[in-house]
């Protein structure tokens, strides 16, 4: 019937409505959305503080009216019902609504507990609702495309490992003989120059086949997509189609540059759409190019396997069932092609479940923290509940003895808590909507290939169980103590030191609480210390002062390899003569850039045991690259200059490749080949393992070729400067444009800030973590203090007694100090045990701290006790300045 | 379906919310957002009624039958068809009226007891 208002208010207020009772929502719902998307509109105009004014308003109105239009409901609907049923609900219903009622009366004549309560009742809501809003896209729902349980990434395997890519051919035979696919794709992203313009840009291209993007539910917002047949090799046209967001920045959102010609790689493109910004397929892109224009030297060769495929599967058909043919599929292709395809297979891996992989072990780690969070919060508000609940036990010991029936004690005072924590869960749901775009601001990897994060009614719904939940919890142990008063007990105006049920019960709230906490610091410290090991891993390279770039040169440009060598060999003399370059060089792929190639290599005179080639990380260098990054030479030389097209091929391997291969003799002079075709490569030199693809991998053996004998057109370039990297990045820059005016250069970083990146998830998952341990600290001290000012407050008369019996100062003082530190030690051995099977979980995610980590085990016991301690002293303090006249009159 | 339409002074004293919704609307028909912005003014910004207030209020007056869904009124406000509008009913108008009459009556009542002095003139 209504088109809802969009914008702020109108979401959150959708959610809001569910509140209220379907009968009640369907007559006036869509009316009162319009209603509060037009008072909005008036309050925000009046700025910041008038909008916070009318959310704090709103929410009262809520809580206000939603109890009362549920009984409306149910009387409503008892009226057109014969009269004889639910009698009993509605009776109930009205009186829920006077509990309610009184409440909140008595609530609000207690401001600071209610404010303190309700606080810590939003924090624990709201983390747990953000953190639900983030899990809930990831894991829960289904991806953003059509029928995205039938897609799979096809993997290649060979021998243990099968996660490689795939190459063009095999592509294109595994799709043609296969009945359990409906569709298959390529999309291979690689940066693509465009030139022509004022200035070189390079552009983040995938090259596809244009079944993507029907797979991916994606239609041009202008112009078309390509066919099949433009894409096809044999038939492919020089056609191309732009990203919504180069579009608009570039290109100002012409229309017209349909049908214009791009210089995209050197080559001319005809633009034949616009795709949307948000299809962005494991990763943006600004411009779509038929693959057949992939301009890697024999990039679509059998061999070459760097195609990411994606598959959907028929319905109805499993991912094993699918993976079993296409396996079945690629061993036809290995007989066929032995030299290429032997022992290669094929594994399939859900798209979704490869998104979240590496999400996963974090979200749930943070899930558990701020279920933690939670239950430290139910324990804080459940003792000021009891605490609450003794001042009010006269209160309740005249209306028990007036005739009150327990239960409904027991109701009202649970009722209390329900209405505490339901205005918790509504201000946490309004906290939320914040911290989720704050989270998913900070989220170290994109979630463009989910539904987009955000607070709704799924959101809304988990935060009410939630908030009742959490009501109920708390809510439980209070009302049946507080209940239980009796007349005998609350006439005895000093009742001496409350009931030793009462104060058992906050104790047990209070070890919750610190061993709860104790987990936590716990499990923050065993990240921490990880994440420090981390940085000061030694990665094999010193990547201080190294300023790092990329660039690619045109594939129709640079047609010949001279071109290129010649190229290369005047950029690096030309970077050399920039003041404050120390050292340049040029490598392939700079390591923690995310590049990197991986080769299989056979040893000179050593029959093939298997058909299979040893894999190896096989790199490009130019002479000085390991002077440059300071990776110093175990055995024989570097490359140089003089090792070109016209002289003997010669490689410089790393340390694991040569104990590997030659563990009794020195690996320099030996020969290997990248396979049956290749020229043979002597071994002139032999430099230790380095970090490649990230901080602390897996040794690999490793390959470095100098790029006189292997050109190609994709380089980066490593400078060791003088001072701040970045200070050199535009003076580098133009010594390359001093070479070529038109091209491209990107990515210009410092080597410290790509090995920054590599670490930023567990970063953030630490932070995050810390973050919570904080607050549960800062809860738990509270609790602490909250009981021993009642334990205290209830053992005046005692040590007045003392005090006059002549007990000095510091006796009273370590009387309470003593107490407070008993319940500490039991709450910290509970912790300590909770906390070692809690690190146990986290093992995966630890590196180079043990899980049972002596230091972090011993230190946070001694934080929490010395917080336990002053949250003891105060108390203790107060209490030895009791005059002892006032505390025995008392 | 309710049968409290007989007898109209069952219902009063009214809530300070209902008088006022039916007093905004004693004037002729309204949609919802304009009710609450009529007893604002009306109460110099002294009775601001949120979306549950209103609508829950609105509620309890149509099972009462002391209003009804009125057709939106051409020409005004023609700029939003999905509004509903709400009118008096005759009965709701009896009730207003009773209760306006009840409120008067002890409105004389206080000044004769000089609780209250008297207005200046408006």
């Amino acid at each position: 019937v209504s088109a809802p208002p969009t914008g702020h208010p109108g979401r959150v207020y959708r959610a809001i409505l569910r509140l209220y009772p379907p009968s009640f929502r369907d007559r006036y719902g869509a009316e009162m959305e319009q209603f509060v998307a037009a008072s909005h509109r008036r309050a925000a105009a009046g700025g910041w503080w008038a909008s916070l004014a009318w959310w704090a308003a709103l929410l009262w109105d809520v809580a206000a009216t939603v109890p009362a239009a549920h009984a409306r409901a149910l009387r409503l609907r008892r009226a057109t019902r014969p009269r004889h049923q639910h009698h009993d609900t509605g009776e109930s219903m009205d009186r829920l609504l006077q509990d309610v009622r009184f409440a909140v009366r008595t609530l609000a004549r207690r401001p600071a507990f209610t404010a303190v309560a309700v606080l810590t009742l939003t924090l624990g809501i709201a983390t747990n609702a953000t953190m639900f809003s983030l899990a809930d896209v990831m894991l829960l729902r289904p991806l953003r495309y059509p029928h995205p349980d039938r897609l799979a990434v096809v993997f290649a395997t060979r021998g243990t490992t099968n996660n490689e890519s795939l190459s063009y051919p095999d592509y294109v035979d595994l799709k043609a003989a296969s009945r359990t696919t409906e569709e298959m794709a390529i999309m291979r992203g690689q940066s693509i120059n465009l030139t022509g313009g004022d200035a070189p840009e390079r552009l983040a291209g995938s090259f596809i086949t244009p079944g993507i993007f029907d797979m991916l539910g994606s239609t041009p917002i202008l112009g078309r997509a390509f066919t099949e047949a433009e894409a096809a090799p044999a038939t492919a046209q020089p056609v191309a189609m732009l990203g919504e967001g180069v579009w608009r920045r570039r290109f100002g959102a012409d229309p017209k540059v349909i049908g214009q010609t791009l210089i995209l790689n050197g080559l001319p493109f005809t633009v034949v759409g616009i795709m949307p910004t948000d299809f962005s397929v494991l990763g943006a892109s600004d411009v779509f190019i038929p693959i057949a224009y992939y301009p890697n030297a024999h990039g679509l060769d059998r061999d070459a396997r760097s195609m990411t495929v994606i598959a959907r599967r028929r319905a109805g058909v499993t991912l094993r069932q699918s993976e079993l043919e296409l396996s079945a599929i690629a061993a036809g292709l290995a007989r066929t092609y032995p030299s290429t395809n032997a022992n290669i297979g094929v594994h399939l891996e859900d798209v979704h479940e490869l998104l979240v992989a590496d999400a996963r072990p974090m979200l749930y780690i943070l899930f558990a923290a701020v279920a933690v969070v939670l239950l430290i919060a139910c324990a804080n508000v459940a003792n000021l509940q009891l605490a609450h609940a003794l001042a009010r036990r006269r209160e309740i010991s005249v209306r028990l003895a007036l005739g009150a029936r327990r239960g409904r004690l027991v109701r009202q005072l649970l009722t209390e808590s329900l209405v505490l924590s339901v205005t918790g869960g509504a201000l946490g749901l309004l906290v939320a909507y914040w911290a989720v775009q704050g989270l998913v601001a900070i989220i170290p990897f994109g979630l463009g290939d989910f539904q987009p994060v955000r607070l709704d009614g799924r959101v809304a719904l988990f935060a009410t169980v939630l908030s009742l939940a959490t009501g109920v919890i708390f809510g439980l142990a209070p009302a049946i103590h507080g209940s239980r008063s009796d007349l005998h007990d609350a006439m005895k105006v000093r009742a001496g030191g409350g009931r030793p049920g009462r104060v058992r019960a906050r104790s047990i709230f209070v070890v919750a609480q610190i061993s709860l906490s104790v987990v936590l610091l716990v499990c923050a410290g065993l990240l921490t210390r990880s994440l420090i090991r981390l940085e000061r891993v030694n990665p094999g390279f010193d990547g201080r002062n190294v300023l790092t770039l990329e660039f690619r040169l045109p594939a129709a440009k640079y047609t010949e390899s001279a071109q290129i060598v010649d190229f290369f060999t005047r950029a690096i003399a030309e970077i050399r003569r920039v003041p404050g370059v120390e050292s340049a060089a040029l490598v392939r792929a700079i390591p923690f850039s995310g590049n990197g190639d991986g080769r299989g290599f056979e040893v000179e005179g050593r029959p093939l045991q298997t058909a299979e080639l040893i894999r190896a990380n096989y790199n490009i260098v130019s002479p000085g690259y390991f002077a440059t990054m300071r990776i110093p030479l175990i055995a024989g030389r570097d490359v140089e200059v003089m090792d070109d097209a016209a002289h003997p091929n010669v490689v410089v391997v790393n340390d694991v490749l040569a104990t590997a291969m030659w563990p009794n003799e020195p690996a320099l002079g030996k020969r290997i080949r990248f396979g049956p075709d290749d020229a043979w490569r002597t071994i002139v030199g032999v430099v230790p393992r380095a970090d490649h693809f990230g901080i602390a991998d897996k040794p690999r053996p490793q390959v470095y070729a100098p790029f006189t004998q292997d050109a190609q057109i994709f380089t980066s370039v490593a400078v060791r400067t003088k001072g701040d990297p970045m200070l050199l990045g535009g003076a580098v820059r133009n010594a390359i444009w001093a070479i070529d005016r038109e091209q491209p250069v990107w990515k210009v970083r410092t080597m410290e800030s790509l090995m920054d990146g590599a670490l930023s998830g567990r970063r953030v998952t630490m932070r995050m973590l810390g973050a919570f341990a904080g607050v549960a600290l800062f809860l738990a001290a509270l609790g602490i203090y909250g009981v021993m000012s009642y334990l205290v407050s209830q053992r005046t008369h005692e040590v007045g007694v003392r005090m006059a019996l002549g007990a000095a100062r510091g006796e009273v003082v370590r009387l309470v100090l003593a107490q407070g530190l008993r319940l500490t030690i039991v709450a910290i051995v509970i912790g300590v045990i909770g906390a070692a099977g809690a690190a146990k979980l986290l093992e995966s995610q630890l590196f180079g701290v043990s899980s049972s980590d002596p230091l972090t085990f011993a230190s946070v016991p001694i934080v929490l006790a010395a917080v336990a301690l002053l949250a003891t002293y105060l108390p203790a303090r107060r209490a030895s300045r009791v005059d002892p006249l006032v505390a025995l009159r008392e | 379906v309710v049968k409290r339409e007989a007898d109209p002074t069952a219902l009063l004293p009214l809530s300070a919310a209902v008088l006022h919704t039916l007093l905004a609307l004693a004037e002729g028909a309204r949609h919802g957002y304009a009710i609450a912005q009529d007893v604002e003014t009306l109460t110099d910004g002294q009775v601001r009624m949120g979306p549950g207030t209103l609508y829950g209020t609105l509620q309890r007056c149509q099972s009462a039958g002391l209003i009804d869904d009125a057709p939106a009124p051409r020409g005004r406000d023609a700029d939003d068809e999905r509004r509903r509008y709400y009118r008096l009913t005759p009965l709701g108008r009896r009730v207003l009226e009773l209760e306006i009459a009840r409120l008067d009556r002890t409105l004389a009542a206080a000044r004769a007891k000089r609780v209250l002095r008297r207005p200046e003139p408006a």
